[in-house]
């Protein structure tokens, strides 16, 4: 099945399948009462926006890194 | 019969026959061997085999709660290595592999320091092999370094032992305090295996190196042995809170920009470790729970991962994101495989991370350590980047694949599809792995708050990525070399030494050169005034001299030199 699937579909699929989820768990937010391990949690929507700046964060340090750590594949062999 | 053998040791013995039989008789006599190293787990509680030499106990086997699990989890790991490697007809691998994971298996049943640092050296000289086997200039060099850091592990474990049993008087493996110099040696030793930050170097050098059922090997045992160890030893340890945090934290960064798809995994090895680092250093039972949980599922996990991945590299020849993609049309079974891991390393509900990871955030969050907590809480969104997305996507999807392959051979897929069943199966029934932890579990892990905030934190750091793909700002693989802290020892102290090295020539050339004129100019002397005074007996007497200064001379070099 996996095979006739084209990565275009795939990815197009997997994008509304997450903002699908998204909005789910955003009204699942104000449906049940969640709440954390610790105060900070309980902020509406903290998860949410700690996991998608986070993300972007760790994506955008590891650029700056390379620039600092990044070397030519035979750097060692040399 | 079998209990006059302490668990793993019939293996490492066992494993000594396996260059003799031929290629399918291998495999059949190692799971034989295996299976009757987990028969004899299934002891009571408590010290089985005591060995006395020169006053000193040696104790072989000693079970409990926190041996318990560990040895479960290394026999599914050592199972699930010889189905992965069925295919693979190189016997030295085979030896190596199944020795090293006895070797494991008894060093975590020796009940004092000594036997530990037996086995603890057995597991290096059987493993080190599996390195080596690879057959390049790459790698062997790799191995000699991860030699040199396991034996200076083992001569710091030795001498911390030394010194903590001839001051206490007792070598029974138990709590330690960092009161005295010995117990230092011993925890320094524990985080080289660890992989603690800046003594993490080896691990992300030597792993990706090794073969490809080697690497799958390599990543069980080693670190959660030091695990173990630091559970056993050091649980409650403050320093290991802040230790463990900045090892969830750091390699996260360094994950993103490799190339190396089993090096990205061995980053993300490094941070699993760190999580599980923090809950010994809480040291309350919850936390500690924590901590032997996520060892046992991180284990099934990341060796799946590693067997994905291995996978990939045994079919298409190259391990490299920036080479490949779009293999999902070719090896199914590898993409739905690596997915699961990825998913369970990744934390989601219903697979066996969540669980695990679960008991150490709770241990933490009920330990008051809030700051600590968010640093997990960042770090589990760089574990969804590097092993839940990074892995996944460069192998399997990414962009078109650029060459046909297959699926992996049978005994491969075995094996994920074992691994991948483990995932699942502790994810919907965490009862089963927490019945196996060393403290009573009292504790619901799916709750309607838990599951929401957990998917909430996972699916938007998901869609972080896409927004990142689409608009083109997530960075492309580059081919390269990502400096890590074995650069430090690798380049910085190589260079240091050689300068050493060459000023020290440089004055010895100096000062030879200036010894060698001042000698000619003496000699010229003398011969100007032999020749002016024409005696022959001041000059016999005078070349005397000249022979005795130059005899003595060389003597002295002799003695420096020799």
């Amino acid at each position: 099945m996996m095979q006739k699937l084209s990565l275009k579909k795939i990815g197009k699929w997997f994008s509304l399948i997450i903002l699908f989820v998204c909005a789910l768990l955003i009204i699942a937010e104000f449906v049940f009462h969640r709440y954390g391990e610790t105060k900070t949690e309980d902020i509406l929507l903290f998860p949410a926006f700690f996991g998608f700046l986070a993300f972007i964060f760790i994506v955008f340090a590891g650029v700056l890194l390379r620039k600092l750590v990044m070397r030519k594949e035979d750097y060692y062999d040399k | 019969m079998i209990n006059s053998f302490p668990p793993g040791l019939l293996m490492l013995l066992g494993g000594l026959a396996i260059p003799f039989l031929p290629h399918h008789t291998r495999q059949i006599w190692m799971i034989l061997i295996l299976i009757l190293s987990a028969i004899s787990i299934n002891v009571d509680h408590g010290v089985h085999i005591v060995f006395e030499l020169m006053n000193y106990e040696f104790i072989f086997w000693k079970s409990d709660s926190l041996s318990m699990p560990f040895a479960i989890v290394f026999h599914i790991a050592a199972a699930l290595n010889i189905f992965y490697g069925w295919h693979e007809k190189d016997w030295k691998q085979h030896t190596s592999a199944f020795t090293y994971a006895g070797a494991a298996i008894t060093a975590l049943h020796a009940g004092d320091f000594l036997t530990l640092f037996l086995f603890w050296e057995f597991t290096v000289l059987t493993s080190v092999f599996l390195i080596l086997a690879s057959n390049n200039n790459r790698a062997t060099s790799s191995a000699i370094r991860y030699l040199v850091m396991q034996f200076t592990s083992g001569a710091l474990l030795i001498a911390g032992a030394a010194y903590y049993i001839s001051v206490t008087g007792n070598s029974e493996l138990t709590l330690l305090s960092l009161d005295n110099p010995g117990a230092w040696f011993i925890f320094l030793s524990f985080g080289i295996k660890a992989a603690f930050p800046l003594l993490n170097g080896w691990l992300q050098d030597a792993y990706p190196e090794a073969t490809v059922i080697g690497t799958v090997a390599l990543s069980a045992f080693t670190t959660k042995l030091a695990i173990y160890a630091l559970a056993r030893t050091f649980a409650g340890t403050e320093y290991l809170i802040y230790i463990g945090v900045i090892m969830t934290a750091f390699p996260v960064f360094f994950a993103v920009i490799e190339n190396d798809l089993r090096r990205v995994l061995s980053y993300s090895l490094n941070n699993q470790l760190g999580f599980m680092v923090v809950g010994i250093g809480v040291g309350t039972e919850m936390a500690l729970n924590g901590a032997v949980a996520h060892a046992f599922v991180h284990i099934i996990y990341k060796s799946l991962l590693f067997m994905s991945m291995g996978a990939v590299l045994y079919r298409v020849g190259t391990i490299k994101a920036s080479e490949l993609g779009g293999l999902y049309k070719y090896m199914p079974v590898t993409t739905v495989c690596c997915i699961i891991g990825a998913m369970s390393i990744s934390a989601f509900p219903l697979f066996s991370g969540f669980v695990a990871k679960s008991l150490i955030m709770v241990g933490v969050a009920e330990h008051g350590l809030i700051i600590i907590y968010l640093m997990l809480l960042f770090a589990s969104a760089g574990v969804l980047e590097h092993s839940g997305i990074k892995i996944p996507y460069f192998a399997f999807f990414g962009h078109e694949s650029k060459v046909k392959t297959k699926e992996a051979p049978i005994g491969m897929v075995i094996a994920m599809v074992f691994a991948a069943f483990l995932c699942l199966l502790i994810g919907f029934i965490p009862s089963l792995l927490f019945s196996l932890l060393p403290y009573e579990v009292d504790y619901k892990v799916y709750t309607p708050s838990h599951v929401i905030g957990q998917m909430q934190l996972l699916i938007f750091a998901i869609l972080a990525f896409i927004f990142l793909i689409r608009f083109k700002l997530y960075p492309p693989e580059i081919p390269s070399t990502v400096l890590n802290f074995d650069w430090f020892y690798r380049i910085f102290l190589y260079k240091l030494i050689n300068s050493i090295i060459k000023v020290l020539f440089k004055i010895w050339e100096i000062f030879s050169l200036n010894f060698i004129n001042s000698i000619k100019f003496v000699y010229s002397k003398i011969q100007n005034n032999s020749i002016q005074s024409g005696n022959s007996a001041v000059k016999v007497g005078r070349s005397t001299v000249l022979i005795l200064f130059s005899l003595g001379f060389v003597l002295i070099c002799n003695y420096l030199l020799f």
